[in-house]
């Protein structure tokens, strides 16, 4: 009994010092996020990725692994980020076509909406008290996730919890953005889409893709336009407010 | 494939250089993607391999914050004692935004009654 014990400590020992578990890790949890996500009908509370940050949260508690150690595995994961980020140039380009007629009224909207998103996120969460972390992660929130994380590091704000504003806020807004916009009696699928896209980033944009095809495109192209303009723009945002 | 990895990359390395010596405000990646966006207007098209990379990394971008996500444990003493404040800062910024950008849309298009 005792042999074998120690050589499952051996070989967990071995295993928890590579990077192979953190990858592992991450990429099975985001698998079966991903497949209760496929199963649920791709319903935004089902995001692949929530399920996949608690499955690998409560397996770091269950192991009792530090998440510094996690992260020096998963960081070949993290890096790859800077490289999506710039990958996101082509679905951009490819909705640039769309944009030419229309780029006065959607820059408009899209500059009204980021204002909007980080001055009330902003200003409610500091009316109601909540610390100075906290609230220096509301500033990148509505920006797509991997920029977000970019802008946050550039504004000494933590990436991390920039990150998880900004998946909560894409769940929210997948949930939350059909029933608002018919209560605004809102009938372009284009304006529809493009709202989704610039409140809720990616996540909206996958929804917005799920309910019609033209509301996708301009939700990715919202996403993509506000994505740049927050990068260039909420830094100085910061500094101004 | 290889070869629209490499141009990512490459445009990935030219933004990490001109964000570190002349614009430090500005993530490396997001220059990156400037330079990659202002030379596929000039080029006028896609090519298919950097087109395969960009989608593959576009359908699963999700499990690429995971790493950093996941840092939200350090957070949650944090998150705990101001949950009500998050989220009420949440839910109200997603409402404003959406109502705000939708109605500012359809004001600024008023004229645009092409309805495609």
């Amino acid at each position: 009994m005792a042999p074998d014990a120690l050589k499952i400590a051996e070989i967990w020992v071995y295993l928890s010092g590579s990077p192979l578990f953190a990858l592992i890790l991450t990429l099975t949890a985001y698998q079966i996020g991903h497949w209760c996500y496929l199963k649920t009908d791709k319903y935004p509370l089902f995001n692949p990725v929530a399920i996949a940050v608690l499955l690998v949260a409560i397996c770091l508690f269950v192991v009792d692994m530090p998440y510094q150690t996690y992260f020096q595995g998963a960081q070949f994961v993290h890096f790859l980020l800077g490289t999506a980020t710039v990958s996101l140039a082509v679905p951009i380009y490819r909705g640039m076509s769309s944009l030419k007629a229309r780029l006065i009224p959607l820059l408009v909207a899209l500059l009204c909406g980021g204002v909007v998103s980080i001055v009330s996120a902003v200003g409610v969460a500091t009316f109601l008290g909540a610390d100075a972390t906290i609230i220096g992660a509301f500033y990148a929130k509505s920006v797509t996730a991997p920029i977000a994380m970019g802008v946050a590091e550039r504004l000494g704000v933590s990436p991390t919890l920039t990150a998880v504003f900004a998946i909560v806020t894409g769940i929210l807004g997948a949930m939350l953005g059909s029933t608002i916009l018919n209560l605004l009696g809102m009938k372009q699928w284009w304006q529809r889409g493009f709202a989704m896209g610039t409140a809720a980033h990616g996540i909206g944009t996958s929804r917005a893709f799920a309910v019609h095809p033209e509301a996708g495109t301009y939700a990715s192209l919202a996403m993509g336009l506000h994505g740049i303009l927050g990068a260039l723009l909420i830094p100085l945002l910061k500094n101004y407010l | 494939m290889i070869s629209g990895l490499v141009q990512i990359l490459l445009w990935q390395g030219l933004g990490e250089l001109v964000s570190h010596f002349l614009l430090p405000i500005i993530p490396g990646p997001v220059l990156g993607l400037i330079f990659l966006l202002v030379y596929l207007l000039i080029k006028g098209r896609v090519n298919a391999s950097l087109s395969l990379v960009s989608d593959a990394f576009s359908q699963h971008l999700g499990v690429l914050f995971i790493p950093a996500a996941v840092g939200v444990v350090l957070f949650l003493p944090q998150l705990r004692a101001h949950a009500w404040s998050v989220i009420a800062a949440l839910v109200v910024s997603v409402v404003s935004t959406i109502t705000v950008t939708a109605v500012v849309l359809r004001f600024m298009a008023k004229g645009d009654s092409s309805g495609s």
